[in-house]
């Protein structure tokens, strides 16, 4: 935990400053802001996978409710005409809400079977989401999502002598606006976060994880635990949601919020590093980033090179489910505590290194903490 | 542990590093570049891959070359492996990325109209000529009726300039033409709609449907169900079956069931007539529901503009004749209109003849009588709309569209 | 909706749904069978199963298509068919079993001793690469499944519309399970396997080989997905790489729904969602046969919070 302290805010510093270097691009600064959003979404998802360890598969549901209530209080469609900050707090509160409302009846249900109802919670919030055209326009999307500037916080502000190379060009005007909210919001969960992390919930959380008999014993109240885990990371995706709908200026797809979306933020989060908020960050800018950045601009480069004819083949595009299973694979069978490990999961995961500790692996022993 | 961890966060750095570089390095001025968006991954990728086919075909006739600028076409993608078809967040990226490129002069794209609605206000904004050769969900260029409160498509435009223009007809003529075909060629009293609740599929069948109720045509519709792709259609078809409807309308394409519909109709047994839309008029429709099948099951597509088959003359001719010789098969009706697209672009600027977004842009928005493509002589409408509102009906034969009815 | 309700529930309607749903579900407890099997061994929810089964319809397409050009022209032949049917109800089995038990030796064994969340992230892997795989094999769209058995209703005049396909399915689905039920409940092999999925310490001690009996395990599961993919793509005629995806949840949820790690459980889970399904479309309109299916199993592992068929067991600490 402790290399967190060191690099996370000289990268929160070097993406603070990044708009002002030359060669900044209102496009690739509006890629980053999709990626904070994600990473937000990820940290919401940590709290629940990493410091309780449910395995929750329908945060992507949370996300589409957050989107979705942003898009209903603020395009012209409706009546509500709210300002993005309200909206947005009405969508962290509902998305919160909804969390609650539908984890506490089933947070008796054991690992494995709580993952398929959360799963099937998701992809029901979908379906209802595509089907209920009255409330959501269907796939048509909500748009436009003109976002108010926060209140005292001037959309106008020149900041373009700070730029190193004269002009940023079209849709930053004279500051990117949006980027750097966006950015300030995920440094703000990250504070947010650290300061859980540190507190009595935070230290029960873990508890519970390592041993929910034994933190029960010590008078700990299960129930209410994870559902208070549950409230923050449904609220954090749903806030992830609302700046989603903000930065695109839409809801989109209702297929942006599908399991597919679930499924990879649990990787992000694996990858990074389960539990460890730093880790996590990394973990999603890099797949994400991968995704939806690196693959484009290297199939940008490829193709003014060489001129393959589009062949799926022969492009990165092509190939990124191959070099996602790959990545996956192969961190899960030589890093499994991620790329930023924390300090309780790395020492689970590797026994060897613990002298105190008198566990004897056994095959077929999958290991209860993690999953249920 | 600690070296590994080093070892780590330097090779993110690296990478970071990489990613914010090549964001930085630009293109040769002396370059003029053509971007297409279109979903190039997952399942839309049959047509896409026949719309840059057209594209290239175009570029082609011009030795890649403009005014002393190289051509390049830069193909980007608007899906992601994480979806496995079109994203919001891709497309807007693409648009963005497209603006900020100064050698970028056209915008070529997207082919879904949900993307439309991401890409076309921001560049709009920015003023950068857009043709789309797929996107055919009226809202995007004019006012539809019954659908005021939702602002298309003054939502889309940024600016007091037009920048979105497309080549292929909109869904407002094929539904209605449809129905009059419906009526009075297979003189169909009784109709039952399916469509795949897609912007583009639910969208065309719900304009069919207002045209089957108008009094001239007055087909009754004994119901509608909106599918979402599923394994198979058994179950609704057997519903539909009792019924017994005169025809079988499908809004869709053939990634979101159309084939499967036919297959399933054989194996249920029904027997009266398919009509499928422009997203189904495709070799992909065909092949996945095998050719043998059409034997047993009648069905009509319906294409906005020409088939291919149907240019036999002039200037359509010789676009058939030269793309058989690059490709080695015959085209399909969405390489028509990514050639038509690129054509009349690359028409345009050459008449401006400088690299200049704005002027080059106009000059395709103004395009009156054009008649250098593939298509015949169209040109743009106020709406950036083009003239060319025929549709071509074709039933399936012997694995082919075999065009019946020009409307 | 309710009109259609009237107008539908004609003469053999609900019947006819219920045979729907009875074979669709059939196909899906197929699917389920190999989710459950490796599951009940080692706790794995192995996601690339759904792909491994777009690979095994994808290898019995190719098959096909490499019989009729190259062995036999004749594609209404009974003989020549038949011939195919055995080759593909052999050989897409061995293909898929094969590739579950490479993927287990290289990717899953090393795992044995980690977290669960460690191994489902690698079968999230593996997932993606079947996928990208099945993409450069046939391409993005669906691709037509030759049409070998004929639609003729066998009992025309009933009401009901039963044709050889749907024989086919009940018939190749029907004895697969009994006959796994027989070899996991008499044979030695059988009785390992359940020996290592209650206590692998336990079996250990008594000298059953954990190793090989995962690798049978594995291997058993690969060979129901291969035969499931036959079956699918004989029934429903059309394959495409996205296949895998929806079929898998379906039969994850079948397997959950009747107790994970429970043979009968993941047939009557797979029975259920079929039946629930074809008539969510029948009566409820398609757009919502999907949420359907997902609402009524939350609402049974309410009450039955193990699946249908699930042991209470109790919890380890």
């Amino acid at each position: 935990m402790s290399a967190g302290r060191v690099w996370v805010p000289a990268l929160f510093a070097a993406l603070a400053v990044y708009p002002f270097l030359p060669i900044a691009e209102a496009n690739r600064g509006e890629q980053f802001t999709i990626l904070f959003v994600y990473a937000i979404l990820a940290l919401g998802l940590n709290v629940v996978l990493g410091y309780t360890g449910l395995l929750h598969l329908g945060i992507a549901a949370f996300f589409g409710i957050g989107a979705y209530t942003v898009g209903v209080l603020t395009v012209p469609f409706f009546p509500f005409q709210q300002s993005f900050l309200v909206a947005a707090a009405v969508a962290t509160t509902v998305s919160a809400a909804v969390g609650i409302a539908t984890t506490a009846p089933i947070l008796r249900l054991r690992g494995d079977y709580f993952a398929l109802v959360t799963l099937g919670f998701g992809l029901i919030t979908l379906y209802a989401i595509r089907n209920l055209d009255a409330i959501t326009e269907g796939t048509k999307g909500l748009n436009p999502i003109e976002a108010g500037p926060l209140p005292g916080v001037p959309e106008n502000v020149d900041l373009s002598g700070l730029r190193v190379n004269g002009e940023w060009g079209t849709r930053w005007y004279k500051y990117p606006y949006l980027y750097f909210l966006v950015l300030g919001t995920l440094g703000a969960v990250m504070l947010l976060l650290r300061n859980v992390e540190r507190s009595r919930l935070g230290r029960a959380w873990v508890a519970l994880r390592e041993d929910e008999l034994a933190a029960s014993c010590m008078g700990l109240n299960p129930a209410r635990l994870k559902l208070a885990a549950v409230a923050l990371g449904a609220g954090l995706a749903g806030l992830a949601g609302a700046f989603y709908a903000l930065a695109l200026r839409t809801t989109g797809n209702p297929q942006a919020y599908d399991f597919t979306l679930s499924m990879i933020m649990v990787c992000c989060v694996i990858l990074g590093g389960l539990g460890n908020r730093s880790g996590v960050l990394i973990g999603v800018l890099l797949l994400m980033g991968f995704d939806r950045i690196a693959t484009n601009l290297l199939d940008n480069f490829i193709q003014e090179r060489f001129d393959f004819g589009g062949k799926a083949y022969l492009k990165v595009s092509g190939w990124k489910l191959i070099i996602f299973g790959v990545v996956l694979i192969v961190m899960m069978r030589f890093r499994p505590e991620g790329l930023l490990p924390e300090a309780r999961h790395q020492r689970e995961l590797h026994p060897e290194a613990d002298e105190g500790e008198d566990r004897v692996p056994e095959p077929g022993d999958t290991g209860q903490k993690a999953g249920s | 542990m600690d070296r590994r961890k080093f070892l780590g966060v330097a090779g993110l750095t690296a990478a970071g590093a990489g990613v914010f570089l090549a964001g930085g390095c630009g293109g040769n001025s002396n370059t003029l570049k053509i971007v297409s968006s279109l979903p190039r991954t997952g399942s839309a990728q049959g047509q896409t891959d026949t719309i840059v086919n057209g594209i290239r075909l175009a570029m082609d006739e011009y030795n890649n070359e403009l005014f002393g600028h190289k051509l390049v076409h830069q193909d980007m993608d608007d899906a992601t492996a994480a979806q496995g078809q079109w994203d919001a967040g891709k497309e807007a990226d693409n648009a963005r990325e497209a603006i900020s490129d100064k050698n970028v002069m056209v915008f070529i794209g997207p082919y879904n109209s949900g993307a439309a609605k991401q890409s076309m206000p921001i560049l709009s904004e920015a003023g950068l000529l857009q043709i789309s050769p797929a996107a055919t969900w009226p809202g995007l260029t004019k006012v539809v009726p019954g659908d005021e409160k939702s602002g298309e498509p003054g939502i889309y435009r940024k600016s007091d300039k037009l920048t979105f223009c497309r080549v292929c007809p909109t869904d407002n003529v094929q539904g209605p033409k449809t129905a009059e075909f419906v009526a009075r060629v297979l003189n169909a009293k009784t109709v039952f709609v399916l469509d795949d609740k897609e912007l583009y599929g639910s969208g065309i069948a719900k304009l069919f449907m207002e045209a089957c109720r108008t009094k001239e045509i007055g087909i009754k519709i004994l119901g509608h169900e909106q599918l979402v792709k599923q394994n198979n259609y058994k179950a609704t078809l057997q519903k539909i079956a009792q019924l017994k409807p005169d025809a079988i309308y499908f809004g869709g394409t053939s990634q979101s069931g159309g084939p499967q519909i036919a297959i399933d109709m054989k194996g249920e047994n029904l027997t009266c007539p398919l009509i499928v839309p422009d997203g189904c008029y495709e070799k992909a429709f065909i092949e996945g529901a095998g050719a043998d099948l059409f034997k047993d099951v009648t069905c009509y597509a319906t294409i906005g503009g020409k088939d291919p088959s149907l240019l036999t003359t002039g200037a359509g001719a010789e676009f058939v004749k030269k793309y058989k010789e690059k490709f080695n098969k015959d085209p399909e009706a969405y390489a028509v209109y990514g050639y038509e697209a690129a054509k009349v672009f690359l028409e345009a600027a050459k008449a401006v003849g400088r690299k200049d977004r704005e002027a080059i842009r106009d000059a395709v928005i103004k395009t009156k009588d054009f008649d250098k493509g593939a298509l015949g002589k169209w040109s743009f409408d106020a709406d950036g709309d083009t003239t060319l509102q025929e549709l071509t009906i074709s039933k399936i034969e012997n694995g082919k569209f075999k065009p019946v009815k020009s409307l | 909706m309710l009109e259609l309700f009237a107008q539908s529930d004609g003469a053999g309607g609900f019947g006819q749904y219920l045979l729907l749903g009875l074979v669709l579900g059939s196909l899906y407890a197929l699917i389920a069978l190999g989710y459950t099997m490796v599951y009940g061994i080692i706790e794995l929810i192995n996601f690339a199963h759904g792909d491994l089964f777009m690979l095994g319809a994808f290898l019995a397409l190719q098959l096909a298509d490499l019989w009729f050009k190259q062995v036999t022209g004749d594609t209404t032949g009974v003989l020549p068919v038949a011939a195919l049917l055995v080759l593909m109800f052999v050989l897409t089995p061995l293909f898929c079993a094969g590739l579950n038990m490479g993927a287990d030796r290289a990717f899953y064994k090393p795992l044995r001793n980690s977290p669960k969340l460690t191994v489902i992230v690698t079968a999230i892997g593996v997932s993606f690469i079947f996928m990208n795989l099945g993409l450069f094999w046939r391409g993005a769209t669906p691709v037509k499944f030759p049409d070998l058995i004929p639609d003729t209703n066998l009992i025309p005049g009933s009401g009901l519309r039963v044709t050889w396909k749907d024989v086919m399915v009940v018939g190749v689905t029907v004895p697969v399970m009994l006959a796994l039920t027989v070899f996991v409940k008499f044979t030695a092999l059988g009785k390992a396997m359940r020996a290592t999925a209650q206590n692998p310490t336990a079996a250990k001690l008594m000298g059953i080989n954990a190793d090989r009996v995962i690798a049978a395990t594995f291997a058993i599961g690969g060979a129901l997905a291969g035969v499931a993919s036959v079956v699918y793509g004989l029934y429903i005629k059309s394959v495409d790489y996205q296949m895998g995806f929806q079929n898998g949840l379906y039969a994850f949820t079948a397997a959950v729904l009747g107790g994970i790690g429970n043979i009968p459980g993941a047939v009557l889970g797979g029975l259920v969602i079929g039946v629930v399904g074809e008539l969510g479309k029948a009566y409820l309109g398609a757009k919502w046969s999907e949420a359907l299916i997902f609402a009524i199993l939350i609402v049974i592992l309410l009450f039955r919070p193990t699946g249908l068929l699930g042991a209470r067991t109790r919890e380890k600490v």
